[in-house]
């Protein structure tokens, strides 16, 4: 009985869809929602700061996150994000400083991965973290080529 | 001895701790005055609530210490709370079988105790005696003022009343005995929830300081399992060290010997001491009639206690912490004299704990930038908070 509710409870958990845990059954969903710290935030309200020393990923579980930079055209509104999707993954694989601003575009909610968990995950549940680290690699790659295009685009 | 000798604490932050200047992490004045008052209230506190920090102290060293084997048994797709129940339950299940094989010994042991101690003591008092008198032989200008028989007398009466204070101290500690099963029980806890607590505290602390929490709570779980894990790495190291040197001179039990000097290490200065003079008092008593023993025995507590600081201590506790060496020393002092022995063993680890998290509060308060985030988050948070609340027109 007490499976079941534990079951049934994951089939509920708010990571399951998203695409950075679309491979993970609900007992490795249940490990990566013992690392993660729910924290809230009301519109408008800086989640970090461009230049600032980053020390975790952020998952969006709810509302609207905007990513800005000082030097972006026009607001400086580089994209909006949504749930489902994951900002300040660079600072999960290396502590360089944050490379934009994330704030709040509405009330959200959001679910946030320490990079320390994130390493001790690869340690103790290599399994898990090999599901997770593709969709993560793919993200940072492609974010990689854009920032590439961009800067191309301004040569020209 | 020199105090280098005295405190693992003391040398693994002499040699380059991660308490303190480390990394960049270097404090104001005034947040190292926060620091060092802090640490001097807090030992002030503990002193009061003594009976709960040696069961913290011994359930943190228990927790770093089954913390591997539990996170292996995780890493084989067990889950925390099982993996932590399993490991604890082993380790209480050993102590048991070991309590069961050493009751009786330390049963026999205990009966006598109070005539071992005087055996030990009247060893160590005519071991001195005759060290005198062959003093007064050599220079006739100690015999004349009969050094000898002043040191005799004088001591008589102490070792007399030095047992008349054994008996209610022995008593005082058999009492207080009960208080360390809370040990292994705070262990388990911290093992089983550990986690769930760090996100319990971390869930309290406004969004702006939110990371900079997260990575005080690693910098200190890292601090203190480097501290703890290598300090009873060097205890093993000590009593093997100790054991031999002690088996080749043909001591009775120098395993347990070994041990309780390693053990009594852990206080700074006192501890090195007593250890030493335990080590001359059974080697007097067990071989009265060879006095050059005393000698070897101290000689070879000496050279372990060497050996402890400039080859054990790096290779455990490691070189990686960086601590000022005057404000470690006038620590000590200063925690021997709020808190006396107690006090001498906690002010270190205690000024560590401090230092991290004054340090990263001190950053925190003085960064304008994160204090004007939490002030921006409070204004939006109260202005939705009064969305509503006054009727239009």
């Amino acid at each position: 009985m007490r499976s079941w509710f534990r079951k049934a409870r994951l089939q509920r958990s708010p990571l399951r869809g998203m695409s950075l845990f679309a491979d993970l059954g609900a007992r490795e969903l249940a490990v990566i929602d013992a690392l993660l710290h729910r924290r809230s935030y009301v519109a408008d309200e800086v989640i970090f700061d461009e230049g600032e020393e980053g020390n975790a990923l952020y998952i969006i579980l709810d509302g609207e996150v905007a990513i800005v930079r000082r030097d972006w055209p026009g607001d400086g509104v580089v994209a909006r994000l949504t749930r489902g999707a994951f900002f300040g993954d660079l600072a999960l694989l290396d502590n360089l400083p944050r490379s934009a601003q994330a704030r709040a575009a509405t009330h959200c909610h959001l679910a946030a991965f320490f990079r320390d968990d994130f390493f001790g995950l690869l340690e103790t549940h290599a399994r898990i973290a090999a599901k997770i680290l593709p969709p993560l690699v793919r993200h940072v790659g492609l974010r990689l080529r854009e920032a590439a295009g961009d800067k191309a685009a301004q040569h020209l | 001895m020199s105090t280098r000798h005295s405190h693992r604490f003391t040398a693994y932050a002499l040699q380059g701790g991660d308490f303190g200047f480390a990394s960049g992490r270097h404090g104001g004045p005034v947040v190292w005055a926060a620091i060092i008052a802090m640490t001097c209230l807090l030992l002030v506190l503990l002193q009061q609530v003594l009976w709960l920090v040696v069961p913290g102290l011994l359930a943190l060293i228990l927790y770093y210490l089954l913390h591997g084997p539990t996170r292996a048994l995780v890493m084989r797709s067990i889950d925390p709370a099982p993996a932590a129940t399993l490991v604890m339950g082993l380790f209480l299940a050993l102590c048991a079988v070991l309590g069961i094989l050493l009751l009786p010994m330390a049963a026999r042991n205990l009966l006598d105790w109070q005539g071992s101690i005087e055996r030990y003591l009247n060893g160590g008092l005519q071991l001195l005696d005759r060290s005198l008198r062959a003093l007064e032989a050599a220079w006739p200008a100690l015999a004349r003022a009969e050094l000898a028989d002043g040191v005799a007398a004088r001591l008589a009466q102490v070792g007399t009343s030095l047992i008349e204070y054994l008996e209610p101290l022995a008593l005082a500690l058999l009492t207080a005995l009960p208080t360390l099963l809370l040990a292994p029980f705070l262990a388990f806890f911290m093992l089983r929830d550990g986690a769930r607590f760090r996100r319990f505290l971390v869930a309290a602390v406004p969004n702006a300081f939110f990371e900079r929490t997260l990575c005080l709570l690693h910098e200190l779980d890292r601090t203190l399992r480097a501290y703890f894990i290598g300090l009873m790495k060097l205890t093993v190291l000590d009593t093997l060290t100790l054991a031999a040197g002690l088996w080749l001179l043909g001591f009775d039990a120098p395993l347990l010997l070994g041990l309780i000097c390693a053990v009594l290490a852990w206080v700074p200065f006192v501890g090195s001491i007593f250890g030493g003079l335990l080590v001359v008092l059974v080697a007097a008593t067990d071989f009265p009639h060879a006095p050059e023993m005393a000698g070897w025995a101290a000689a070879l507590f000496v050279f372990a206690r060497l050996l402890d600081d400039f080859v054990y201590m790096p290779a455990t506790i490691g070189r990686s912490l960086h601590i000022h060496p005057l404000i470690t020393v006038l620590m000590i002092f200063v925690g021997g004299a709020i808190a006396g022995v107690s006090g001498l063993m906690l002010v270190l680890p205690l000024l560590g704990v401090v230092m991290v998290v004054g340090e990263t509060v001190g950053r925190i308060v003085t960064d304008q930038r994160l204090r004007a985030r939490h002030r921006h988050a409070r204004l939006l948070r109260r202005a939705q908070a009064e969305v509503d609340l006054v009727a239009p027109g």
